[in-house]
């Protein structure tokens, strides 16, 4: 079965412009100039269950509007949306309690509270008894070995340790889908190997589809199978990690990447 | 239905509580903030007291009655601020696109704004209110009758804030005009009504809700009047209703991506 | 990068330049928030009108006087010691000293080319020189509107007036700044802002000196209600030569001696903050 099934999606935003300097300012505020951008413009693609999916474009690309719909967040102006077989713009809450969001530079988590007392507020967020939510914390505390520290407040800990803690606050429900979003910003390499094999763990235990996003060609390497290419709202690139590279075999992946976002600019 | 809302309860009570957690981590800093709240409230006194001296009402009020209505906005002011005092910045959520975070939650959207912030400082506001009920109160009666109105008072606050910081949904830069507004509540309703007549009299109960928050509990608590009591309750609750009303269909324009300009 | 480079060279010839720059872009900023200004205004008028209302409540009869003030002069009194107040809205200075010290902005703006005390006047100098302008148009016609001219107001005496009111809102930015910088050793110095403000707010800006007893009116002449806001706002209401000399010599004592102090406490909190390190 699909996770997720994406046809034709587009999203167009106005953007307000100013000229520069004094004068600038004076206009904008008699004649506001407005300008088209199409954050996403028709993108079409489909993840299967339990598939680990990467998701990357050079800033601006549209990756985080792109997610920001298929979560319900936005809603797009033309095509369709399927994660799970539910329609995020209609029915976005019960959506929401099948799906797991970790942005690595926001935070979710209280910072004066221990994880612990995080995870139960998850808990009832999405409305699992005080023994589920405890059986679960259990099992999670267990499996990302949280056990040294999670009656520590939040503030006291170091990111690596925190990054943890924001995943396993995500997977309280045990979310069929997970989005990712620079879940490995700003850690040094073994915390990220660590992160990445839970992420890989997290998928082959419970069979969670992993949609990630992410600047680190490691994350991607270490995780993903297939690679989507995304660069001024369009899809230039869908292909297996495998394929893509044997086919450019002389070059490491994060060449090949680079070269791809280069050709894209010369266009 | 009954356990969606026992669940969204369970949410909203524990948010609060984390809150106030968060807060009480200094405890020096809590006390202060608490303390000088209260202590800049009670230096209106010496305006009142000065006031006092040169005329002997103001505005057809007595001391006592000032001071029931100075208790009054004080402690709806400060109940709205400790329970939801996300509301009152609700257009820096709105604009700066800070709603994401609560859209992925399964939870009543605007329940888990409303709840996720408090003001420690609003504690001294409370406090500070309830201290002025208790010494001008008449009665236990009284000071119920007082309770109850710091209730439909806050309630007021915090719809009429909602409402206008709604309105962020559609237009630039409302977060000036919600808290504007809204702190026009305290300017007008620490004054009493006799002194404003024709015009803004009527701005005053129909555009900033001072009437209906603040005078006309006082003039209850004065001399009581069931159909007055009852203007009040339900005006309080109309406006619940408005105010949610143009948050949802804000919502769907959020959703929308209209107002993405600032966050690309 | 050539425009840059010239900059640059200016500023090592022109230090004060570096100011002028400061200034000139807070004046951009606000300008372009100048609906958000013209939003102000409505918390202004709120507070003037509540005045008028209240005065017009309290005086019974016409021509009386109230601690020495006619009605006219007792209103614009107040219009004038809120437009020092909204107009130069000095709460900005202290947020913004408070929020780099406490959030550790600091270490980086200290090792800027440029005096942080300064750099933060510059800017408060920059968005009330657009405010007060419009704060005292509109003061004018809310005046001249609801409650009359005021009696025996001379335009010759406005130099001296304008001089007053800017030296009155820079001792006070000078002093919440000192008050601020107290973060370096206390955690949370809004407390003491507080008090400062209430005491010029309740004190100062609502009623004249004169209307309080007698025995406390010399008491409040020593503190700073007397250069911030009474002052100008008196010489504003009733001038006379004799009085505007004297409260101008009590401004430069207050802006020098508060000056000093400022420099004093930012030198001893940068030396506190090299020492343990923030």
């Amino acid at each position: 079965m699909q996770a997720i099934k994406v046809e034709d999606l587009s999203k167009t935003f106005r953007i307000k412009r100013k000229e520069k300097g004094m004068r600038g300012s004076v206009k904008a505020i008699f004649h506001p100039q407005t300008e088209e951008i199409h954050a996403v413009n028709g993108v079409s693609f489909a993840v299967e269950e339990g598939e680990m999916l990467a998701f990357i474009g050079p800033n601006g690309a549209g990756k985080s509007t792109t997610i920001k719909m298929l979560t319900g967040i936005l809603y797009p102006d033309g095509g369709r949306v399927e994660v799970l077989g539910i329609d995020p713009t209609k029915k976005r809450r019960q959506l929401a309690y099948r799906i797991g969001t970790v942005f690595g530079q926001k935070e979710q988590l209280w910072t004066h509270l221990t994880p612990y007392d995080n995870f139960r507020f998850f808990g009832a967020i999405y409305d699992l008894s005080e023994r589920e939510t405890e059986a679960r914390i259990a099992e999670l505390a267990e499996r990302f070995e949280l056990g040294g520290f999670i009656d520590t407040p939040v503030r006291n800990l170091s990111l690596g340790q925190r990054i943890r803690c924001e995943i396993v606050a995500s997977l309280i429900h045990r979310p069929m889908v997970l989005f990712l979003d620079e879940p490995t910003i700003g850690l040094d390499p073994v915390v990220k190997e660590n992160i990445r094999e839970l992420i890989r763990q997290m998928n082959r235990e419970e069979h969670t589809t992993i949609f990630l996003t992410s600047h680190d060609v490691g994350d991607i390497e270490k995780l993903c199978r297939r690679i989507i290419i995304v660069n001024d709202g369009q899809i230039v690139l869908d292909d297996s990690v495998e394929h893509l590279k044997s086919h450019y075999s002389e070059h490491s992946l994060e060449d090949i990447i680079v070269e791809i976002y280069k050709s894209q600019e010369e266009n | 239905m009954l356990t969606a809302v026992k669940n969204q309860m369970r949410v909203c009570i524990l948010s609060i509580k984390y809150n106030m957690m968060r807060e009480m981590v200094n405890k020096v800093t809590f006390l202060t903030n608490v303390g000088f709240m209260v202590l800049n409230n009670a230096s209106f006194l010496v305006q009142w007291v000065i006031l006092f001296r040169l005329r002997g009402d103001v505005g057809g009020y007595t001391f006592r009655e000032i001071m029931l209505l100075w208790g009054l906005v004080a402690a709806s002011f400060g109940l709205s601020h400790i329970l939801f005092a996300r509301v009152f910045s609700l257009s820096d959520l709105i604009i700066g696109g800070k709603l994401d975070a609560y859209l992925v939650q399964p939870k009543n959207v605007l329940a888990s704004v409303l709840t996720s912030a408090t003001d420690v400082s609003a504690i001294g506001d409370f406090l500070y209110g309830m201290g002025l009920g208790l010494i001008c109160s008449r009665g236990a009666g009284g000071f119920f009758l007082y309770l109850l109105f710091t209730v439909t008072g806050a309630v007021v606050f915090t719809a009429f804030a909602l409402l206008l910081g709604s309105l962020s949904f559609w237009f630039v830069r409302m977060d000036m005009l919600q808290s504007q507004m809204v702190m026009g509540i305290v300017s007008f309703g620490t004054y009493p009504d006799g002194i404003f007549k024709g015009v803004s009299r009527f701005l005053l109960y129909f555009v900033i809700p001072v009437g209906m928050a603040v005078w006309q509990p006082v003039h209850l608590l004065v001399s009581f009047d069931a159909g007055m009591f009852f203007t009040v309750t339900g005006y309080a609750a109309f406006l619940v209703v408005a105010a949610v009303a143009v948050f949802y269909r804000g919502l769907r324009r959020y959703a929308s991506g209209n107002l993405m300009e600032a966050r690309m | 990068m050539n425009r840059l480079a010239k900059q640059d060279g200016i500023v090592r010839c022109m230090p004060w330049r570096k100011y002028a720059v400061i200034y000139r872009s807070v004046l951009l900023e606000n300008l372009q928030y100048a609906a958000n200004i013209a939003v102000g205004f409505f918390s202004y008028a709120v507070f003037i009108y509540t005045f008028i209302m209240l005065w017009n409540y309290m005086y019974r009869t016409p021509g009386e006087l109230i601690a020495g003030y006619t009605k006219e002069q007792m209103i614009w009194y107040v219009m004038m010691t809120e437009m020092i107040w909204f107009g130069s809205s000095a709460a900005s200075v202290a947020r913004e000293v408070s929020t780099d010290i406490r959030g550790g902005n600091i270490a980086y703006l200290m090792n800027k080319p440029y005096h942080y005390t300064l750099y933060v006047m510059a800017k408060y100098t920059g968005g009330w020189s657009i405010r007060l302008p419009m704060y005292a148009v509109l003061a004018v016609v809310i005046g001249t509107v609801l409650v009359g001219p005021l009696p025996r107001f001379s335009l010759a005496a406005v130099p001296a007036m304008v001089l007053c009111v800017v030296l009155g809102l820079t001792i006070n930015a000078v002093l919440k700044m000192c008050i601020s910088l107290f973060s370096f050793w206390i955690e949370d110095a809004t407390p003491f802002q507080w008090l400062y403000d209430k005491l010029l707010l309740i004190v100062g800006t609502m009623f004249p000196v004169e209307i309080f007893p007698k025995t406390l009116q010399p008491l409040f002449k020593l503190t700073p209600i007397y250069t911030v806001c009474y002052g100008p706002a008196k010489l504003i209401v009733d001038f006379s030569p004799e009085k505007c000399v004297e409260i101008l010599a009590v401004q430069a004592v207050y802006l020098l001696a508060g000056c000093g102090l400022m420099f004093l406490i930012y030198g001893r909190g940068v030396k506190k903050l090299y020492v343990n390190g923030g």
